[in-house]
Parts: C-alpha cells; structure tokens; sequence
C-alpha cells in the first residue's frame, strides 16, 4: 500500500522531471538562434569563402581558379595600398575615439552634475545609421552648399574643400568615424570606470597619491581589462567601415580613401571579378582573426593579473 | 600629535551615521574606538582620512584643521576594514607604494619593505598578488602597508579581525609593541572588547553613532557610564537585575542584597561582573535564591550559569566547581562590587558607598 502509492506520483514525476530537464538543456533552448545564426552568419561566409577560390567571368562562375585569386591580389599593387589605408584608418581612427572616450568618460564620472545631459546628447551619434551619417557629412562638407567651408574661412583658415583633397580627404573620413563612434567608447568606458573597485583609489589617496598619480597608478590599470574590451570591439568593427565611406568619397580621390572594404566593392561589383573581391575579405577575415585572437589573449592576460 | 573630533558629525542622507562627535586623542597615546555593528567607527575614521566631509563640525590633526584637506594632505595611515589592498600591485609593490610616493631611496625602500613583512610574517608572500592570498594574510600586506611609514596618525580599521585567534593574539602583542615604540597617535576600531581593553590606553566606546564613554580600560571595567557600556565590556557580560532600593538593601523578588552607604531609593537595575559573585548554598544570608542550570567546565575556571526565578545570571567559579545541575543554590555579589542604573535611562548612580553622582563618564582622560 505505502508502495504503490509512492511509485504512481512517482512516475509522473519522472516524466515531468524529464520535460523539465529537456527545457532546462542548453541544446533546445540554444537550437532557435543556432539555425537562425548558421542561416544568416555561416551560409554567406561559406558562400564567400567558396567564391573565393572561384573565376568569374562577366559575372558568371566559371568554375574553380584554385589560389589564382589570392596569388592575383598578392600582386595587386593597388590592393596593399588600401590595406595599408584601412591599417591607417582604423589606427587613426581608434586611438582618437578612446582617448576622446576615455577623456570624456572621466570627466562625467568627476562631474555628476552634467553627466545625464552629456550621457544624451553624446549616445545620439550612435543611434544614426552610418549611411545617413555619410550622406549628413558630406552636406556638411560641401564646397558649395556645406557648413565647413564656411567655418574654416571665418577662422581664416581657407576653403579646406575637404573631401576634394587626399590628405584632407583621409582626414575628413577619419573625422566622420571619430564622430559616429567616440560614444560607444565613451560609454563603454563610462560603465567600466563606474564599477571600478573604489577602496583601491581611497587607499592611493590616503597613502599621498594625487589626482594624477591615483590615475597612472590605479585608474588606467585597473581599467585596462575594459578598455581592451572596447578598443578590441571598436577596431574589429572599424575595419570593415563600408557605409559612410562609399557615401563620402567611394574611395577617392584617387585611392586617398580606398579602404580594403571599398575597394572588394568596387572589384567585385564594378569590375564583377566576384572571386577576387571575395579573396581580398576573406584575408582580410583572416587578418582580423589573427589580429583578435592576439587581442584576447593579452586581454586574459590583463584580466588574469588585476582580477582579486 | 594629537587628533581631535570637534563635534564632528556625519549624516548619509536621512541617517545620522555619527552624532557630533567629541573626542581627543592625545599625542602617542592609542585609543580603541569599540562598539557594535553599524554604530559609526569606520565613518569616524574616514572622517579623519579625508574620504568623508563632515556634515558639521570641525577636525583637527594638531594644531592643524584638517576638515577641508585633501587625504594626501593630512599625512595618516590607514587599515581598511575590506584590505583595499592594489589588486594589480604585488605584495612587495603593495607595502612599498605609500613609500614610494614619498620618493625614498629604493634601498631603503626594500629594506623598510622587508622588515616590516617579517614583522607580520608575510617576509615569504612578498612576490605573489593579492588574489593569491588568503584573507587573513590579505589584512597582515594592508596593515604593513599602514606601518610602514611614520605617519601622524594610524587609523585601523579592525585590522585583526580575519585572524585565527592565535595570530590575532601575536598580532596583538605586535601592534601594541610597535606602537609604544614609534609613539605614533592610533586609532583603532574593533568589536572585540578583549582587544580593546588589552591593547589601548583610552576606550571610546560607540553605540548609533553617539560616544557612549571615554575611559581608560581600568575605568571602563569598574566605572560603567552606563547600561550599554557596562553589558559590552566584559565576557561574559554583567548580570543585570531590575528590583529597588529600600532601607539600603537591594530588594529582589528572590532575596535582597545590603548596599552599605547607599542614598538612593526605589526602583532601580543592579548590575554585578560574572567574576564578582559567588555561588552558596541556598538560603545563605545577603543572596539571591536559585538553581544551577548550567556548569561549563573551562579548565582554568568554570562558568556557572544560575536560574532566578526567570532570569539567568552568569558566575566565574573556580575550576573544581562541582555543584550538581538542578540543584538549590544562592548568588551572592561581592560586597562594593555591584552597580546601580537608572532603571529607565540606564545612566549609571552613583556606586553605593561612594560620594556624588554618575561621574564615570566625565572623569575619563583624568588617570592619562
Ligand atoms: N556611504 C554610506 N551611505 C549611507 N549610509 C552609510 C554609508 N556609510 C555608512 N552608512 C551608515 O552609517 C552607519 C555607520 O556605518 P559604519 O560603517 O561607520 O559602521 P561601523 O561601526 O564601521 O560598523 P561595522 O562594525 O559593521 O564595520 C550605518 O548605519 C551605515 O548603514
Ligand atoms: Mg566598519
């Protein structure tokens, strides 16, 4: 009697124990995004990766070339240069938007009063799609309708005609990833220098370290996990910069602007060598990979050496 | 150099953490700041760091007023209660970084660095990180961080409190030493009345943020200010029973006790130390009747615990106590050995025999 009337709920807790634990396994819960992620991720880089080993000829597969299109774009002389640009431009680019964004994040994390305000104004650039952001600068770069022009010559600086220039060119692009991202690293920064440790900081100060000390000490170190975090992120992602250049400059002049991004455009698209454009990302790919990886590693490092 | 709290006070918002605060302590002298839980000892101490501005009030370091100075400024070491150790700095770094901000020779530097790591036995932790530690080797690298300069002031924060309570004893004996020998002003915060009243010359004791007494231990021990002072100090805590004065005996529902001497009359608390009281045989004259409820043999004594009625009293009694459990027995206190409170606001009376008022609480840096 006492058994059977353990064993019957028993059973129905096996069975229920059972649905629960298939719920609670990481493989269903995971499978939605899995399909949606090898659908929408995997398949076109798979696509790419194929292509690039494919000729093309007036658009049309013509079959396997082999490494013909890798060994093709090892001699394009054009192709190092827009490698060396994008190397510049990401460079360039990225160093300015983290000192600007760490600058910025510091100064907001002093001074509470303003930083709801700042916090606003400053998250707005980020919500504008990069093509709009490239189609708003190159009003505002204009020569004839556009407000730099105008701004530089009451200054007495000249008319710059940026985009019409190659020094000034690069630097107008530069300038328009400068203004669309500075804020995601403010932001990121922002939210890592909130949730430093802050008995470390009391402590430096307490034992005699200014301002500037307690920063170079204890700030910057402590930070750095998530500095490398955001700058890492920011650089993968600025390398493959398309929208607001092929909006600007689509690469010009001459190859001032030509990034690796545009010029796989324009090779796979204007002059339909589909296989070589694709050759040029895929090592492009691998280059990030390689470059992220690395990343990484220093980043366990850092983390590794000020976690407690 | 002396350091002074001119009715400084701290509130966060709507809670008062410290009530304006006077206190002093004088020059070499360490002074034990001993109270519960949450009743303002690290807001104290951060108040004199600089972490905290106080919301009145005034504090000096010296002759010097400190209240608007910059930490950096105000030249004090400090033990944090969490360590607050440099999580990306090395013991070594650690324990030197106040030094090297004061751009001593790297010689010297070492040398310092490496005694004082010997002194608190971590001479063999000096290359591993803070995470590598345990937390009581933790709070020895933050405490040598602390002593290893020659400050105006040493604040601790509860420095031994993640020892085993052998090393907490060595470090006891450590600190103390150091103290006496460099002569440098301390403040040192603790719950543990055993270090309070071992290590310092002056305890002040806290309780919601307001200074309850000022008093040498000696002091504290016989001249309670109050209720709350007097059940802190002393394991286990005084005995306190409510009854009243009448015809100078104490008047218990149990038996009543002559207080020779005393002025005073109706309802008071009479509070007697564990080891100031014996245990009789029920129905001795001058005592209170009961049973012994429980006997913990502690070796060198035995705690004897007794049911009046339906109060509990603790006794100290010698170590071959061996009066049966259940068995009728009688409490008689120490003759001059009780105290006298006020039975609602807990303020001492004055101690039976004795002349004048409460004056505990006043006469406090007299003996210093
Ligand atoms: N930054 C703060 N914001 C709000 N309230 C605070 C803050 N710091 C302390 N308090 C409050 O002030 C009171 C005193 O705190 P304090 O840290 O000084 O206590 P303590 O005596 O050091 O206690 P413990 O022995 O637990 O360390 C507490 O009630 C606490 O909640
Ligand atoms: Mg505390």
């Amino acid at each position: 009697m006492g058994t059977s009337s353990v064993a019957v709920p028993a059973r129905g807790r096996r069975g229920s124990e059972l649905w629960a634990r298939l719920l609670a396994s990481p493989w269903l819960l995971l499978a939605p995004a899995a399909i949606a992620l090898a659908a929408v991720a995997a398949y076109p880089l798979i696509y790419g990766v194929r292509a690039s080993f494919h000729a093309y000829r007036y658009g049309r597969d013509v079959g396997s070339a082999g490494l013909e299109n890798y060994r093709a774009i090892f001699e394009d002389h054009t192709f190092w240069t827009a490698l060396g640009t994008t190397a510049k431009y990401v460079a360039l680019a990225v160093s300015i938007e983290t000192l600007l964004g760490l600058g910025l994040a510091l100064l907001v994390a002093s001074q509470l009063r303003f930083s709801r305000f700042i916090r606003v104004s400053l998250v707005l650039p980020m919500t504008v799609a990069p093509v709009v952001v490239g189609v708003i600068w190159r009003l505002m770069y204009a020569s004839d309708i556009g407000v730099v022009n105008p701004l530089f010559s009451a200054l007495g600086l000249g008319k710059p005609n940026v985009l019409a220039n190659p020094g000034s060119a690069f630097l107008g692009v530069v300038a328009v990833d400068v203004w669309e991202w500075t804020p995601l690293l403010f932001l990121i920064i922002l939210a890592g220098l909130q949730s430093l440790p802050q008995e470390p900081i009391e402590a430096a100060r307490v034992d005699g370290a200014g301002p500037v000390r307690v920063f170079f000490d204890h700030t910057l170190p402590l930070l750095r996990p998530v500095l490398m975090v955001a700058v890492v992120l920011r650089l993968i992602d600025a390398v493959g910069t398309f929208d607001q250049i092929f909006v600007l400059t689509k690469g010009g002049p001459g190859t001032a602007t030509q990034l690796i991004s545009t010029y796989s455009y324009n090779t796979a698209f204007q002059f339909t060598q589909y296989g070589r454009g694709m050759a040029m990302v895929v090592s492009l790919l691998v280059l990030v990979l390689l470059l992220t990886i690395v990343a990484i590693k220093l980043m366990r490092n850092a983390a590794a050496r000020t976690s407690s | 150099m002396d350091v002074r709290y001119e009715r400084a006070s701290k509130s966060f918002g709507s809670t008062q953490a410290l009530a304006p605060l006077d206190l002093t302590v004088p020059d070499g002298k360490f002074l034990a700041m001993l109270g519960p839980s949450g009743c303002g000892k690290t807001t104290a101490l951060r108040l004199l760091a600089g972490l905290e501005q106080p919301t009145s009030g005034r504090i000096y370091i010296g002759d010097r007023d400190v209240t608007r100075l910059e930490p950096r400024h105000r030249d004090v070491a400090m033990v944090f209660q969490s360590y607050a150790l440099y999580p990306h700095k090395s013991v070594a770094e650690n324990i030197a970084y106040p030094l090297r901000l004061r751009r001593s020779a790297a010689a010297e530097r070492d040398e310092r660095v490496r005694r004082v790591a010997e002194l608190l036995g971590i001479g063999g932790l000096l290359g591993r990180m803070p995470r590598e530690l345990s937390g009581g080797q933790r709070q020895r690298v933050a405490l040598a961080r602390a002593i290893v300069r020659r400050p105006h002031a040493f604040l601790m924060d509860e420095p031994l409190s993640n020892l085993d309570a052998q090393l907490r004893l060595q470090m006891r004996v450590e600190i103390k030493r150091l103290q006496r020998e460099l002569g440098v002003t301390t403040l040192y915060v603790t719950h543990d009345q055993i270090e309070a009243m071992t290590m310092a010359d002056l305890i002040a004791v806290m309780r919601d943020g307001a200074l309850q007494q000022l008093a040498t231990p000696a002091e504290l021990y016989e001249r309670p200010a109050n209720l709350f002072v007097a059940r802190f100090c002393g394991s286990p805590p005084m005995n306190v029973l409510d009854g009243a004065v009448e015809d100078g005996s104490f008047r218990h529902p149990t038996g009543s006790i002559p207080l020779p001497g005393a002025e005073i009359r109706g309802p008071v608390k009479l509070g007697f130390r564990p080891e100031h009281a014996e245990v009789t045989d029920h129905g001795a004259p001058d005592s209170l009747a009961g049973e012994i409820y429980v006997v913990e043999p502690l070796g060198n004594e035995t705690l004897v615990t007794v049911r009046l009625e339906d109060e509990l009293l603790n006794i100290r009694a010698h170590a071959g106590f061996d009066r049966p459990v259940g068995e009728r027995c009688a409490v008689r206190p120490a003759e001059g050995r009780v105290h006298l409170f006020d039975k609602d606001s807990g303020e001492a009376l004055a101690k039976p025999g004795e002349r004048g008022a409460s004056s505990a609480g006043h006469a406090a840096t007299a003996g210093i």
